[in-house]
């Protein structure tokens, strides 16, 4: 055990736990953030990406410890209001079924807007293929990228 | 033959419902849970003044002194969104605002009849009764407007949650009605709106939850979190129907955070309780590291384990002592007389559902009542376990549904929640059972794997007039020991072509299998579909002809309404199949040639009431494999709920279809399954999935379900597509399966 301090959706945090405690079971059992969810445990799926420093990652292959005093961005701290172009998107595009893949998949379009706000399906495509949707939103979370491209520039216009 | 039951069929338990519905319960154990998960089915806390009341006049609706209107969803939510449609249906007959509801999960109880998810049948056997609640509500408002101003009940009608006055225009909202309304008594027999007036049915309506599932806070069942609860992992035997013989858990209790180790015996029936050791942890990472520090020694099943090769020479065997299903004209003469006879064999392989959220379920037994909750497709099937685990009586045994991360047949088993049953019972503590990936790819109920030979033949005008199947597969009806024909579910002895080819024979024979089997997405057609229409194509390859037109001509000029005895008859319509064909084939261009580079396959299918006709195109990559370019659909679902929640479910159909008939296969070697997680069982990604244009039929019939029947054409319009652009036909799936092709 030891004592790692932690900075998630701009809110520190101290938690007592095993420094090898994957980054997701720390968010989802210690901090009590379920938005970021376990699909595989392996790196494979994409259901539990969070934001390191803007980037994302899949928290659950990352130890606890090794993102001390950094800054971690969750689905649930995205936007304080549901206002991020991306969550819009997914709305207006209606994309869900299931849900589960969801998050995952938002984090990981709003940093590839992030670093290319006029993504080619080709970007899409390669930013995107880590984050399975076994419901086969596919068509409509593509849609939904681009909506959330056209989205963001109105709003920084 | 026997009229179909969608619940019978699924293995649905019905009958074990309490009459009374814990509700106190409800409301006492909601300080124990996130918010949101609980529901009090009754008033809301502290909106109401002490003569006012809600107006509930059914279990489906309640409308507060407040002016909030809530409406209630019946069955689970697993990503085919019922938790929107259903509450569509109830708005539009009670005539409020869509924008001014509320909708919440309700949870199991009897007031609801039957309350699952499974046979894509929640809108059709619901669409009466859940509009009648709604239009009961409707007319008791009314009425409690008329009494008010005195008027008889046709001087007022509802519109957006207010009952109007004709003459003078004057409007009662309900929020001001219902305490009068409350003391009516409620309408028997009240009238349905006329579907021309429908205006939220047929609509582009969100998903409810959609704000929430973006923004993380949508609840599912791995998300939920009682006070006090342990979470458990379960080292389950690899090698199905094994035994624990011995378990040193001496390391695994010495990791910070590991309570206990419990063993699993299995129960006589493999659909409940299998082999394992269970490490029950305060938290995940301690139980995840606790059960990978078991030492366990297993007790291996005497006979041969279970291989691939093993079932396929036990598929041999099997079709050597056949049942004939059906038997029109003589087939065998028939074929001694073709001018063309061709034969061909098909294979189809285990298949994993691998819904995004693993399998979890919390159970909470304490010594005089029990709380559920999880994801299931099946909470009465819940309930009836717990009954039996447990001795407590169904009624003192509360069962609460949150969002399921997908369902695709493998939650209608409630093995995970009898897991979690029976350790709470044991421990005395509320549990979490959490499966991971890997559990979930090795310890599934398999979609059946099979076998299919066919024989056909053409006389000298080209026409198909002998068509004999003979068909085996790991019948999960055998599975679970279930006293319906082996063969439903695997085959449907009244499915297309049969009834159009004068000399038809089918035969089916069960193959016994260790290997656990359920309903997976689309059941039974999942194979056939991919059968017939992979081999209607070769027959008219062979006969010369356009695989539409051969179609279209063994249809048969005249419409007709031909007999089915399986899940969606008892009659299914060949207009309508021509339709969908005859559309598909418009949207496709398919009279005109494919540009350059570009293959194209069909198939049409009619299965659960619906009829679905697709053309799939794709180009060949420079290895040789496939990159789907565009999937086209016809559809005939009868009339469409949600349009847009329609086409997300026939899009994801679409996904799933070539996900599964590309790659995916589970691979049983010394009687346990090898694949382990996505790398190995992989699921289609962003970059194969190619754009799906979706052409709804406008429909005045009665609506049938979305979300399973797109599936069962896909993979044989791709084989078929791949037959144009290769020439060579694919009869094993899957089409890039680990043994012929890496990519
Ligand atoms: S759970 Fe982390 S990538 Fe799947
Ligand atoms: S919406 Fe269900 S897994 Fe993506």
């Amino acid at each position: 055990m030891a004592t790692i301090k932690l900075l998630i959706n701009q809110k520190p945090f101290t938690i007592d736990a095993d420094p090898r405690m994957p980054l997701l079971w720390a968010l989802r059992d210690v901090i009590g953030l379920t938005g970021t969810k376990y699909g595989c445990g392996v790196s494979q799926c994409g259901a539990c990406t969070v934001h390191l420093d803007g980037n994302p990652i899949r928290s659950c292959s990352i130890p606890v410890s090794s993102v001390a005093n950094k800054n971690i961005t969750t689905i649930e701290g995205l936007s304080p209001d549901l206002s991020h172009p991306v969550q819009q998107a997914w709305i207006a595009e209606q994309v869900p079924q299931c849900g589960y893949c969801q998050g995952g998949q938002i984090m990981t379009a709003a940093a590839l807007l992030k670093r290319n706000p006029n993504p080619t399906d080709k970007d899409i495509d390669a930013a995107m293929q880590g984050n399975i949707c076994r419901c086969g939103t596919y068509p409509r979370i593509r849609k939904a990228v681009k909506t959330a491209a056209q989205l963001a520039k109105a709003t920084t216009k | 033959m026997r009229k179909f039951n969608a619940q019978e069929q699924l293995g649905i338990e019905a009958g074990l419902l309490p009459t009374e519905i814990q509700r106190r319960d409800f409301l006492k154990l909601s300080g124990l849970s996130v918010a949101g998960l609980l529901i009090g089915i009754g008033p809301a806390k502290g909106a109401t003044a002490p003569e006012e009341k809600p107006f509930e006049p059914n279990a489906f609706l309640s409308i507060q002194p407040d002016g909030r209107i809530i409406l209630f969803s019946k069955n689970p939510e697993i990503g085919q969104g019922i938790k929107t449609s259903l509450p569509q249906l109830i708005a539009e007959e009670l005539e409020v605002d869509w924008k001014s509801v509320e909708v919440r999960q309700a949870p199991l109880d009897n007031r609801y009849g039957a309350q699952f998810a499974g046979g894509s049948t929640g809108i059709k056997t619901n669409f009466v009764a859940v509009r009648t609640a709604g239009a009961a509500a409707r007319e008791m408002l009314i009425e409690a407007a008329a009494r008010r101003w005195q008027i008889s009940l046709d001087q007022c009608f509802a519109r957006n949650g207010f009952v109007i006055r004709k003459d003078t225009n004057e409007q009662l909202s309900y929020a001001s009605l219902a305490t009068a309304a409350a003391k009516l008594n409620v309408r028997e027999n009240p009238v349905l709106k006329s579907r021309k007036d429908f205006r939220i049915i047929g609509q582009s309506i969100p998903g409810v939850d959609n704000a929430q599932i973006v923004t993380g806070k949508a609840e599912f069942g791995l998300d939920a979190r009682p006070r006090g609860m342990r979470v458990a992992f379960i080292e389950r035997c690899p090698v199905f129907g094994g035994k624990i013989k011995a378990v040193d858990d001496s390391a695994a209790l010495a990791i910070a955070g590991v309570e206990q180790v419990i063993r699993i015996e299995p129960t006589k029936n493999p659909t409940q309780l299998v082999a394992g050791v269970a490490v029950i942890a305060s938290n995940t990472w301690a139980a995840m590291k606790g059960r990978k520090a078991l030492r366990i020694e297993w007790d291996l099943p005497a006979e041969l384990p279970e291989s691939d090769e093993a079932l396929r020479s036990r598929f041999e065997k099997s079709l050597e002592s056949t049942e004939v299903l059906r038997d029109d004209g003589n087939v065998i003469d028939s074929l001694a007389k073709c001018k063309i006879v061709h034969e061909a064999t098909f294979e189809a392989p285990f298949l994993a559902h691998a819904p995004m959220e693993p399998q979890n379920y919390i159970a909470d037994v304490q010594a005089d009542k029990a709380d559920l909750w999880g994801p299931t497709q099946v909470p009465g099937s819940v309930r009836q376990r717990a009954a039996e685990i447990t001795g407590l009586p169904p009624n003192k045994i509360n069962v609460r549904m949150t969002r399921v991360g997908g369902g695709f047949g493998r939650r209608l088993m409630a093995d995970y929640a009898c897991e979690a049953i029976y350790l709470s019972k044991t421990i005395g503590k509320p549990v979490q059972v959490v499966w991971t990936r890997e559990d979930d790819l090795q310890h599934d109920f398999y979609r059946p794997a099979g076998l299919f030979k066919l024989k056909a033949g053409l006389d000298e005008n080209g026409q198909l007039v002998s068509w004999h199947l003979k068909a085996t597969t790991t019948s999960r009806y055998v599975f679970a020991g279930s006293s319906s024909p082996a063969y439903q579910t695997e085959v449907f002895p009244d499915g297309f072509p049969a009834g159009f080819v004068k000399n038809f024979r089918m035969e089916y024979a069960p193959t016994s299998s260790p290997v656990p089997r359920g309903a997976w997405r689309a059941p039974g057609h999942n194979i056939t579909a991919w059968v017939d229409q992979c081999f209607i194509d070769e027959m008219a390859q062979k006969a010369g002809k356009d695989p539409v037109d051969f179609r279209l001509e063994l249809l048969g000029e005249e419409d007709r309404l031909m007999p089915y005895s399986d899940h969606g008859g008892p009659v299914y319509s060949t207009r309508r199949l021509k339709n969908v064909i005859r559309l598909a084939a418009e949207k496709s261009n398919w009279r005109q040639a494919a540009p350059k580079g570009i293959y194209r396959g069909f198939a049409a299918h009619f299965m659960f009431g619906a009829y679905i006709a697709e053309v799939v195109s794709l180009s060949l990559k420079e290895d040789g494999t496939p990159k789907v370019e565009r999937v086209v659909v016809a559809a005939d679902c009868g009339l469409v709920i949600n349009k847009s929640g329609a086409l997300n479910q026939l899009e994801g159909g679409i996904i799933d279809g070539l996900s599964s008939a590309l790659r995916q296969a589970i691979h049983i070697t010394k009687g346990r399954v090898q694949e382990q997680n996505f790398d190995d069982y992989p699921l289609l990604r962003m970059k194969d999935a190619p754009p799906v244009e979706i052409f709804l039929v406008e429909s005045e019939e009665d609506p049938e379900g979305m979300g399973e029947m797109t599936l069962p054409p896909l993979a044989a319009a791709l084989c078929n597509a791949l037959f144009a652009a290769t020439g060579k036909r694919i009869r094993k799936l899957p089409i890039q399966s680990r043994d012929r092709v890496t990519t």
